[in-house]
């Protein structure tokens, strides 16, 4: 927990991470520019998964945002009664 | 039993006097409806609807809107001088007062609804012919049913502090049933369909009223304690 | 005190709620076979319907216990109703988006005005109205009574919409499993799907149970700020 409590370095390390995505985003998308198209059934077959994927992510997403929240709130307000 | 029906009878009495003097909040939903209605004319492509098919839509949507305008303020003048205090304090029962307030602006709301289908009638050129009656009866009951959830949380509202704002936030989702029955209905009478082919959903509009009058009566009482 | 051992027994719940979770996407990837007719999108189904049974049961116990709050005017039942509303908020949330996620694939299109979408939606919104009328009261104990009211209102309105939006129109599969000659999926996906449901239920119960503790605190932490005011 002692990590958590280090906003800004929590903060910095999800900027760092969301950067290095992007980035790498951006080169694949260059690369991928080069290689032939995929024909409309190789992506349309691939669609249900993406779905499902994005599905249970924001599952986890909004179950552990919950989750934080509501330490965070706990958090503050043990640290004003102290 | 007398005594109650008498002192709902007085505070109508009271509200529509008070209207009748000012006719602040009719004038503002009649107001409201004819310049909605032409709003509405011009918001249809008439090359490619017709527009007697969409009346019975913007008939309901007329009166949703014109209705919160006026409902809002049920208990705005009350709260102004503090009377609301004093109308509390009285040995009147809560349920008594709510249902004389949801009467009175049924009282209104009805008279704007006729006047509502007029004015579609005329602008959109809409055929009526026998079924006014029916059409009438439907927009009564919806009124009904729309000022029962209205009125309660008009009362709601004027206790927050963002007002009336609130206040469609918190009825519309609410009432999705009652537009769906009372669009259906009116749609299918301006149509000339018969008045039997639509009355499982004039019940249903009924049913709505009675319920949601029903339970602002048992409500209404936490809502302005203390 | 309670408020701690809530407060523990809501966490200890929760990580088991969460290591069930992790099982169930397990079970949901690598375990349970495939539907024949919908394809791999049915797997969106292991977690959009549990969502919903829990979302609808935490808006059903905040319904509850805003009506037992004006009844018996108990603080600990206006909190238990403003942490389940909380729950359901988020649930229904989850309800939502993943099922447009599957509508999309399996209907072709995201949103359609399905019966219990729309009810989702329309409970969603009036439990978003629960929160505002709460938040903008100046007298707090005039918010918890205004929202108990919202939420007793929106509970009473949902046969009425249920009915008038399967009137209106009706596009949803045909419940699988709650019918009276028995659950028609195959063994793996009922097993998953149970699984599932009891783990969301596990979840909700955890985070309930730590949420409330928050809002424990809280109280407490206003009856001593009062105290030490006077």
């Amino acid at each position: 927990m002692i990590l958590f409590r280090n906003r800004v370095w929590v903060a910095r390390t999800v900027l760092a991470c969301a950067l290095f995505l992007l980035a790498t985003a951006a080169v694949g998308a260059q690369e991928i520019q080069g290689l032939p198209r995929p024909t409309a059934l190789a992506s349309q077959s691939l669609r249900p998964y993406w779905h499902v994927f994005a599905a249970y992510a924001i599952v986890i997403t909004l179950i552990g945002g919950w989750a934080i929240s509501i330490g965070r709130r706990l958090r503050d307000l043990e640290d004003r009664l102290r | 039993m007398r005594t109650y029906i008498d002192q709902i009878r007085a505070i109508i009495w009271k509200d529509l006097v008070l209207e009748l003097r000012t006719r602040e909040r009719i004038a503002a939903m009649g107001a409201f409806a004819v310049l909605a209605a032409i709003l509405f004319n011009f918001s249809i492509d008439t090359t490619s609807t017709r527009p007697e098919d969409v009346a019975a839509g913007l008939i309901w949507m007329t009166l949703v809107f014109g209705g919160l305008l006026g409902v809002g303020r049920t208990f705005y003048l009350e709260s102004q001088d503090n009377a609301l205090l004093g109308l509390l304090t009285s040995p009147v029962p809560k349920d008594a007062i709510y249902l004389a307030k949801t009467l009175a602006n049924f009282a209104l709301l009805f008279i704007v609804s006729v006047l509502v289908l007029g004015v579609f009638a005329l602008f959109f050129g809409l055929d009526l012919g026998a079924n006014v009656g029916g059409i009438i009866l439907v927009l009564g009951l919806g009124s009904l049913g729309f000022v029962a959830l209205g009125t309660l949380f008009a009362a709601i509202s004027t206790g927050t502090t963002m007002g009336e704002t609130l206040l469609p936030i918190l009825v519309f989702p609410l009432l999705v049933p009652m537009v769906i029955y009372g669009v259906t209905s009116t749609g299918r009478l301006i149509a000339g369909r018969p008045f039997d082919e639509v009355e499982g959903n004039v019940r249903m509009l009924g049913a709505f009223a009675v319920a949601a009058l029903a339970a602002g009566a048992m409500l209404f009482r936490y809502v302005v304690e203390d | 005190m309670a408020t701690a051992g809530m407060r523990r027994g809501g966490t200890a719940l929760t990580l088991v709620g969460l290591a069930g979770l992790v099982f169930v996407y397990w079970m949901s990837f690598f375990w349970v076979s495939t539907e024949i007719n919908q394809g791999v999108v049915q797997r969106i189904f292991y977690v959009h319907v549990p969502a919903a049974w829990t979302s609808f049961m935490a808006f059903g116990f905040s319904a509850l216990a805003s009506a037992m709050y004006l009844w018996l005017r108990d603080d600990r039942l206006d909190r238990a109703a403003l942490c389940a509303a909380e729950g359901g908020l988020v649930f229904g949330t989850i309800v939502l988006t993943t099922g447009p996620l599957w509508g999309k694939i399996a209907w072709g299109t995201y949103w359609t005005w399905e019966p219990r979408l729309t009810l989702t939606l329309l409970l969603w919104f009036i439990f978003v109205g629960y929160f505002m009328v709460r938040n903008s009261t100046e007298d707090p104990e005039k918010g918890k009574r205004f929202a108990a009211v919202v939420a007793i209102i929106g509970a009473l309105d949902i046969p009425f919409i249920h009915m008038s939006v399967i009137w209106f129109r009706s596009l949803h599969p045909e419940p699988v499993v709650a019918k009276p000659d028995g659950p028609s999926l195959p063994a793996d996906m009922l097993t998953t799907l149970l699984t599932s449901l009891a783990v969301f239920t596990v979840i909700f119960l955890g985070l309930f149970l730590y949420r409330y503790a928050l809002e424990g605190l809280r109280a407490e932490a206003d009856l001593r700020s009062r105290s030490t005011a006077t």
